[in-house]
């Protein structure tokens, strides 16, 4: 007696109901004919101040509404997964990869020949400068820092060429215009030019650079229709063929529950996150719903890692020992039970385990991260334990059967490799080296106050880490430990960048995840980006950690070509300082439960074909309607 | 008063369901002090077991055994209730006696006062209360702040009854046998508006458990602390309804609903007993 | 006449008590709050990117104006009250640079639209049957509504709506679970609007006629069965007066009238409920900007909601009030009487 339409189907109710069941086939958006739409989910919600479509101003209005997936456009994309030709890298505006001067400090992009803004005039290099100038003269801006501080000076010698002049050596300066699920986009200059004060502008209707225009929006910002452009072969995207849908439509489905509710009445083709258990019940229930993976974990590795961000300046969490001993009382098991129901990937080094990065970072790093010895002052220990990914799927098989691989290879794909052992006598002996001691059962810092550590999570809107959160503190606090879950909500990123934490469960690591560079992150966490206590942290080092030698390392890195193979060398000395230091504890991949309906629409990518990310808020999802074909 | 309470046991049946379904969710409360497992420790079971199997009321997908969370939870729950109504007793009786023995304008202003926070949306205030304390809330505090606000109702029904005491003629004979407000109003007119305190206090819980739950299911509450409305909020979180975990919404469901109408049947049956006038209706109706 | 003015007046002086300490409290817990909102929003403003100290330094000190925490705490207090009655809360901090106000212009007729509906509904339905309960205590049918109305009216609002929504969006889909209209529908007074809207309201009015019709149902039987026992009842009923005619006449209009004093006083816990119905059901009202503007951090927009939803209570209070003499004589009496007294 289980909760299904499948039972209750059998139920008088539901019998009598059949007679009426045409209703359930009611036309979701009036007006558009659903085999030509496609709905997908919105995970911004509700949008507020729903009219407006200025991406250039700080912190205003919803970014996927479909705007940055639909209508914006910028020199390059680079894909997370696969690529959709097989290659990660695309260039978009430009008609090749950026050209830097031998000591870069100089960047020249050429740009493509026929691409047109919707409203008929042409897309040119003046557009790009443009959006540069603006930028560099508008505080209010949302990119102006990042321009600002790089950029000497932009010119177009022509109408396919711009020049960057950078004020300082930058060999990753392209990485601004590569889209990452964002960048920075090109405003329209015929458009922004007649505007005093850009900051103010709304730019509604928006113009699109892209394959799709606005149609029609809630103004309550539920939903958002855009519709194919009739000349959408003016677009980058025409390169790749004409996208599938007529109309897209971006909802704000509302919480869990009800996105796996629409998706079983057909009415949400695809839902950009939703609980492990929704998951579990489409794949069970649905014909049609289907997650990247077939079977366990179904869920889109992102190239982000989940962990535990200490505050380092809070004096706590300044010493090594304290922040070792905290990770060395984690169980990671049930850490991957309680947030992905076992189907997380696990990584003992901070650099997400997807993508190309296992082969790059995590396998050629293994023997190292093995034999690294950790002194607790009582004793020299080897923390690293290998197979526990191997070990989870072996626990899950009896129940899960064959959704789980067998195939070794696959399991540490999916699940990981090794991670730390759970030593509560190497935590005790660190802890105590720095002073704290164990008073009946209870741990106290060394000023003889309870040992409290709270632990930051952002509640329903992430549920995965909110409950590898909770697992977390339950670990620390059997140890006698003051720990408990801080539920955030919406302040969470207010307060990640104010520094209102003790340590929370997110990311400070982001990666390309097909390309081993880590500039994308890496760059940012140069102590110069630092703030003081009581200011506002720019991305994305919210922990506050600095160091010399992570400072020398960028700093090599910086003078690195973006292809170059030392980028790998950089990357593993990256991973082996994070090991010494354990500025943050890393967990595991973060795992996107995007289902994707194919009741309506096939040609989703997924793990057999993963020709991009499906997950709806990536700009890179646009590369998706390309391939979408109405079912037969 | 006791004598009163085994009578009404015995002749009224309502009174005597409420006693008893009132009664089984003390005996749930009571029984997490047997609790086998530390409250807050999730994983402790296997996940998303059906009732029966081993577990009484099954488990959740969180690896806890939904019976000993319910005990946890209603535990909780109605030491919030009880605290939030002992408070606001103290709030209620103080403006009420006063404001019917004085009369006059202290009655005015006090009745003007209390008429306000009648009316005066209070989920919105305790939202508002929730957003700028955020996780400093405890649950003590929220406790203080719902009884600081929900007196009101209680005040005015108090103070009908100390009005018509103040007319009784051993009113009279205190105040010439040279008896202070405060004493008159504590020694001689309390045990007299202690019946209506009594059905009030119950109302009172159901009122302020209600509150409590629906801000646990939005979260506006110390998520840490099991109640009977953060159950539902952690099974919200896991989607278990669309899941098929439906026990475990059911079990807070059912206990919640078992709670009120216990307790709104021994405050119906009681305010029956105190208003003499129904009571013969209910004798004639009976006929 | 003059009675109804001087009732009018009282209840006037009433509202504006109301609104008076009502907004007091907001301003006391805004102000007794160990966070400090100004900090706060400029950390949300300057999320995305570096903003040079003096820039935060000018918002540091238009925010310190825009939530009065300029001056000393009377001159604070003052700016507050200011800018309630004029209605400006400043912009919302999640949809810089709306106004505050638009947002609950936005949202205000949904909230309103689907109270009335509802607690009119609620108010009627549960009145009716409970005074047919009333004064025919040994119908079975009656009987059977009364256990249904006690065993629905304990149960929480939102158990209520989730379990309306889970029957009638999941186990048989033919009502809209989220919304208040359907997508790509012109808000405007079209018929397919109109009707959209009335297909969306659907689950949630009935939720909320569901959660609070039966606490109507048993307060107006309880008021008829004694209403029943009075002499005048009693005469009538010797007198040959027609059933129907007594029940109308004498029984109900008496007895209706505690119970729209008792709507009155109840309002501010329907609009309660309603964030929650709105909360569930996805529905664009005051209740769940409230809720989003928590989840979000907004800190002008939760003052705002706030602020708003105790006027607009109370002055719906206020309204009914006023209408009440008009149903029953006997308030403008006891009025008088008090008047005199």
């Amino acid at each position: 007696m289980t909760l299904t339409r499948r039972s209750a189907l059998l139920s008088p109710l539901a019998l009598t109901a059949l007679a009426h069941l045409p209703a359930a086939a009611q036309e979701v958006i009036a007006g558009l004919p659903r085999r030509e739409t496609i709905i997908l989910e919105n995970p911004e919600g509700t949008i507020r101040n729903s009219g407006w479509f200025n991406i250039w101003a700080l912190n205003a209005g919803g970014q996927s509404t479909g705007l940055q997936q639909l209508t914006l456009d910028t020199l390059w994309y680079i894909d997370p997964d696969r690529g959709i030709d097989g290659q990660a890298w695309d260039n978009s505006l430009a008609a090749a990869p950026p050209e830097y001067n031998a000591d870069f400090t100089e960047m020249r992009v050429r740009l493509r020949d026929g691409i047109f803004w919707s409203d008929g005039v042409e897309f040119t290099s003046a557009d790009v400068v443009h959006t540069v100038q603006t930028q560099i003269a508008h505080r209010t801006l949302r990119w102006h820092a990042i321009l600002a501080l790089n950029v000497e000076q932009v010119t177009a010698p022509d109408a396919r060429t711009v020049v960057f002049r950078l004020r300082r050596p930058n060999s990753r300066f392209h990485a601004q215009f590569t889209v990452r699920w964002g960048a920075i986009w090109i405003m329209p200059k015929h458009v922004f030019e007649r505007q005093a004060d850009p900051a103010r502008f709304d730019f509604n209707p928006p113009i699109s650079l892209s394959a799709y225009v606005l149609r029609n929006f809630d103004p309550n910002g539920k939903w958002y229709i855009w519709e194919k452009r009739q000349d959408w072969r003016r677009t980058s995207l025409a390169r790749f063929g004409e996208p599938g849908p007529r109309y897209a439509v971006y909802v704000d489905p509302g919480p869990p529950d009800r996105r796996v509710i629409s998706q079983l009445n057909h009415e949400l083709d695809v839902i950009h996150d939703t609980s492990p258990e929704g998951v579990f019940t489409l794949a069970r229930q649905s014909q049609t719903a289907r997650g990247w993976f077939r079977g366990l974990p179904y869920a889109h590795p992102d190239p982000t890692l989940p962990s535990v961000i200490f505050n380092h300046q809070n004096a706590l969490f300044q010493n090594r020992d304290v922040r070792w001993a905290l990770a060395l009382l984690i169980d990671i098991r049930a850490v991957s039970m309680a947030s992905y129901r076992g189907a997380a990937t696990i990584s003992a080094i901070a650099i997400p385990p997807t993508g190309t990065h296992p082969s790059d970072y995590h396998s050629a790093l293994e023997p190292w991260v093995a034999d690294f010895e950790l002194d607790t002052g009582r004793q020299k220990i080897k923390p690293y334990e290998a197979n526990v990914g191997r070990a989870i799927a072996d626990s899950l098989r009896p129940s899960m059967r064959d959704q789980i691989p067998t195939d070794p290879e696959q399991i540490a794909r999916s699940f990981g490799l090794g991670w730390w052992r759970m030593n509560q006598q190497a935590a005790a002996e660190l802890l105590e080296r720095a002073g704290f001691r164990r008073v009946n059962n209870q741990w106290q810092t060394a000023d003889g106050r309870p040992f409290s550590v709270r632990l930051m999570v952002e509640g329903e809107a992430r549920p995965i880490m909110t409950r590898a959160g909770t697992m977390i503190v339950q670990n620390w606090r059997q140890f006698g430990i003051d720990a408990r879950v801080d539920v955030a909500q919406g302040t969470f990123f207010d307060r990640r960048g104010a520094g209102d934490f003790d340590t929370l469960i997110g990311w400070s690591v982001e990666t390309y995840g097909g390309h081993p560079d880590l500039s994308y992150f890496l760059d940012s966490w140069h102590s110069a980006y630092v703030a003081q206590p009581g200011q506002v942290q720019p991305l994305r080092n919210w922990g506050r950690w600095r160091a010399p030698e992570l400072d020398a390392l960028i700093e090599r890195m910086r003078t690195v070509g973006f292809n170059d193979p030392r980028t790998v060398e950089v990357g593993k000395d990256f991973a082996k300082l994070m090991v010494r230091e354990m500025p943050i504890i890393p967990l595991m991949a973060y795992n996107v439960f995007t289902m994707m309906d194919e009741h309506f629409w096939t040609g989703f990518p997924n793990a057999e074909n993963p020709y991009t990310n499906p997950v709806t808020n990536w700009g890179n999802s646009r590369y998706m309607f390309t391939r979408l074909r109405p079912r037969a | 008063m006791f004598a009163v309470l085994g009578d009404l046991l015995r002749v009224n049946r309502e009174f005597a369901l409420g006693v008893l379904l009132t009664g089984i969710v003390v005996v749930v409360a009571l029984a997490s002090l047997f609790s086998p497992y530390p409250p807050l420790d999730v994983y402790v079971v296997p996940p998303d077991v059906p009732p029966g199997e081993g577990f009484l009321l099954g488990t959740t997908s969180r690896g806890q055994d939904v019976f000993w969370q319910l005990a946890e939870a209603t535990r909780n729950t109605l030491l919030f209730g009880i605290a939030v109504a002992a408070i606001s007793r103290v709030i209620a009786l103080t403006v009420g006696l006063l404001a019917g023995y004085l009369g006059g304008a202290v009655d005015r202003i006090l009745m003007s006062i209390n008429d306000t926070f009648i009316v005066v949306p209070l989920f919105p205030i305790l939202v508002l209360f929730y957003f700028v304390m955020r996780d400093r809330m405890s649950w003590a505090m929220l406790a203080l702040v719902m009884a600081c606000l929900g007196w009101a109702y209680d005040a005015r029904l108090i103070r009908s009854v100390a009005m018509s005491l103040k007319t009784r003629e051993f009113t009279r004979q205190a105040v010439f046998s040279g008896m202070s407000t405060w004493q008159i109003v504590t020694q001689e007119h309390l045990p007299y508006v202690l019946p209506i305190v009594f059905s009030t206090t119950l109302n009172n819980l159901n009122w302020s458990i209600g509150l409590e739950v629906t801000l646990s299911v939005l979260g506006f509450t110390d998520v840490n602390t099991p109640t009977i409305g953060g159950m539902v909020f952690w099974a919200n979180q896991h989607t278990a309804l669309v899941a098929g975990i439906w026990w475990w919404i059911a079990a807070p469901v059912v206990l919640i609903a078992t709670l009120f109408i216990g307790l709104f049947l021994i405050a119906a049956s009681v305010s029956e007993y105190i208003d003499p006038r129904s009571r013969l209706a209910r004798i004639g109706a009976a006929k | 006449m003059l009675a109804y003015g001087r009732h009018l007046l009282k209840r006037l002086g009433q509202f504006v008590l109301v609104v008076f300490i009502g907004v007091n409290i907001t301003y006391i817990v805004t102000h007794a709050t160990p966070i400090n909102p100004v900090e706060q929003t400029i950390a949300a403003v300057t999320n995305f990117g570096n903003t040079s100290p003096d820039a935060i330094e000018d918002m540091r000190r238009s925010l310190k104006a825009l939530y009065g925490l300029e001056g000393n705490i009377w001159e604070q207090y003052v700016g507050f009250w200011g800018r309630v009655l004029v209605g400006d809360f400043g912009p919302s901090l999640s949809a810089f640079p709306t106004p505050v106000s638009t947002l609950i212009g936005r949202a205000l007729p949904w909230t309103i639209g689907l109270l009335l509906v509802a607690t009119v509904m609620a108010w009627l339905l549960g009145n009716l049957l409970g005074g047919l309960a009333g004064y025919f205590p040994r119908s079975r049918t009656f009987r059977v509504v009364g256990v249904i109305a006690m065993a629905l009216h304990p149960i929480p609002y939102y158990i209520v709506a989730f379990v309306l929504l889970i029957i009638f969006g999941f186990l048989w889909p033919i009502l809209p679970i989220a919304g208040g209209s359907g997508m790509n529908i012109r808000q405007a007074f079209t018929a397919e609007f109109v009707l959209s809207t009335l297909k969306h309201s659907i689950l949630p009015a009935l939720s909320l006629v569901l959660a609070s019709a039966g606490g109507w149902f048993i307060g107006m039987r309880a008021l008829v069965s004694n209403v029943v026992t009075e002499d005048y009842v009693t005469y009538a009923e010797l007198a040959g007066v027609p059933k129907r005619r007594i029940l109308g006449f004498y029984v109900m209009r008496n007895a209706l009238a505690p119970q729209l004093t008792g709507l009155a006083m109840s309002l501010g816990a329907i609009f309660n409920g309603a964030i929650i119905t709105e909360q569930v059901f996805g529905y664009p009202g005051v209740g769940t900007l409230l809720v989003e503007a928590v989840h979000k951090g907004d800190y002008s927009l939760v003052l705002g909601v706030t602020t708003v939803s105790i006027i607009a209570v109370a002055a719906a209070v206020f309204i009914i009030d006023l209408l009440a003499p008009l149903i029953d004589p006997r308030v403008r009496a006891v009025d008088t009487a008090e008047a005199h007294a």
